[in-house]
């Protein structure tokens, strides 16, 4: 395995360039707010390839079902009827932030680091 | 004839125009009417604004007229109201003295264009909410057009039930936040999944509510890019269709949330001022001030609002199918509401420690 390829998340990534470099420029005012959603799509798509979005959610899911069998739904459900809350749950809030914080890695890191959290 | 009329197969083609004035001159009490250009001025899919020139002969309102068409939309979120309605809650609003543009026709019947719609004067300037944040003339007079936008807001609030053209508004039965969260969940039920944070930052919000204030009508998307300016100053506030019976806090918390600064994070009044400018405005009309310490609470039912919304916004895409990249895009910032909800919930409760 040590033959070099290329990745799916660089051909993204010179996607995006070249959508920057090459194609943007010569758009008219009219397209560039497309153009600006399909390069911030081709980003999220990028860093959601080569980003952990799960190690989050499984910490707080484990933490609280058994080891794999805890889904996000299944955990919205259980807050809503108040059978998981911080007295359950302590870290409950934090964990909940820290998930959303992976989610933010992938498709907003410049609002996570306006917000001053990584 | 513009090029808008003529370029593109919308709703409001030039053959149309004919049947619109003869709908328009009984409606409004005129002799003749002829609209003598109609022009796209934006929106897409969702909905079309046009405007229109028209020559108004005899009855009130005789003259020379710039008015803006508004279509109904073809898809709209549950929680909105149809055209109609709107436009009732915008002549409640007009009659009160509230800044809008005034209400002039609705058209309710599908066959006079191709789609309902309504018709109001045309309001000057722009609503661009980055622009307006943006612009220099704003840093300016920033504090000036929050404080006026605060008195206006005051002036919508001091309409209260029961009013009789408002009649298909549901008075809220338990508290508005009560009834807004319930909303939510209801909502998010109907779509693809539940988010664990957004049903924690719900819960909270029904822990926490406040004492509630007497009912009043609120806007409901009272926020930096729903209001006209023109040259620093306030000319119209827009889009009415989630107007309803509710909690006063409700639009200045909505105004004031993170969301709705556009980046300028400092001014925390719509990123155009702080939020004592715009109580000061709102109290020096209002019937019961309101004091800036009961907003944060509010702010954070309007992160979880625009959190709900966005994610019902992606559900339109992930489970209605429709093919559309911006819809997908705002399916992806519901943790963006999530992560501004739990900071201001933390700074809440430092607070109440200290």
């Amino acid at each position: 395995m040590t033959t070099k390829r290329i990745a799916p998340e660089d051909l993204i990534a010179l996607a995006s360039e070249m959508l920057r470099d090459e194609i943007v420029p010569v758009l008219p005012a009219g397209q560039r707010y497309a153009a600006a959603m399909i390069a911030n799509a081709l980003e999220i798509a990028r860093r959601g390839i080569t980003g952990d979005t799960e190690s989050a959610a499984w910490a707080l899911l484990d933490q609280i079902y058994d080891e794999g069998e805890g889904t996000l739904d299944q955990l919205a459900r259980d807050i809503r009827s108040g059978e998981i809350d911080t007295d359950t749950n302590p870290d409950l809030a934090a964990r909940l932030k820290a998930i959303v914080q992976a989610e933010l890695r992938v498709t907003n890191p410049r609002f996570l680091a306006s917000r001053g959290v990584r | 004839m513009s090029d808008a009329v003529k370029g593109r197969a919308r709703t409001l083609d030039q053959a149309k125009l004919p049947a619109l004035a003869a709908w328009l001159c009984p409606t409004i009490a005129a002799e003749h009417v002829a609209i003598t250009d109609a022009s796209l001025l934006g929106g897409g899919a969702v909905q079309e604004n046009w405007r229109l020139d028209v020559e108004v002969t005899g009855g009130p309102r005789a003259g020379r007229h710039h008015w803006v068409l508004r279509t109904d939309a073809a898809a709209r979120l549950s929680m909105s109201l149809g055209r109609p309605e709107e436009f009732r809650c915008i002549a409640a609003a007009f009659r009160a003295g509230v800044k809008v543009a005034e209400p002039v026709a609705l058209g309710e019947d599908a066959g006079i264009i191709g789609r309902p719609f309504m018709i109001q004067t045309l309001a000057t300037g722009s609503a661009q909410g980055r622009r307006i944040v943006r612009d220099p003339q704003i840093g300016e007079m920033g504090p000036r057009l929050a404080r006026e936008l605060g008195a206006e807001l005051a002036r919508l609030h001091k309409i209260r039930p029961p009013v009789t053209d408002l009649g298909f508004l549901d008075e809220p039965r338990r508290s508005a936040s009560h009834v807004a969260v319930m909303a939510l969940r209801e909502a998010m039920d109907a779509g693809s999944g539940l988010r664990p944070a957004l049903e924690f930052i719900f819960q909270w919000l029904i822990d926490e509510a406040p004492e509630p204030r007497p009912t009043a009508l609120v806007h409901g998307d009272f926020r930096t890019g729903n209001y006209m300016v023109d040259g620093g100053r306030l000319t119209a506030i827009l889009d009415w269709e989630f107007c309803h019976w509710g909690d006063p806090r409700e639009d200045l918390g909505w105004f004031s949330a993170r969301c709705w600064r556009f980046g300028v994070d400092d001014k925390t009044a719509g990123g155009i001022a702080s939020k004592a400018d715009l109580l000061a405005g709102y109290n020096s009309v209002a019937a019961e001030p309101i004091a800036e310490a009961e907003i944060a609470y509010w702010e954070v039912l309007a992160l979880a609002r625009w959190g709900a919304i966005a994610a019902l916004q992606g559900d339109r895409f992930l489970k209605d199918g429709e093919r559309s990249l911006e819809l997908a895009l705002t399916g992806l910032m519901p943790a963006e509401m999530e992560l501004d909800a739990l900071l201001a919930i933390e700074v809440i409760a430092k607070g109440r420690k200290t």
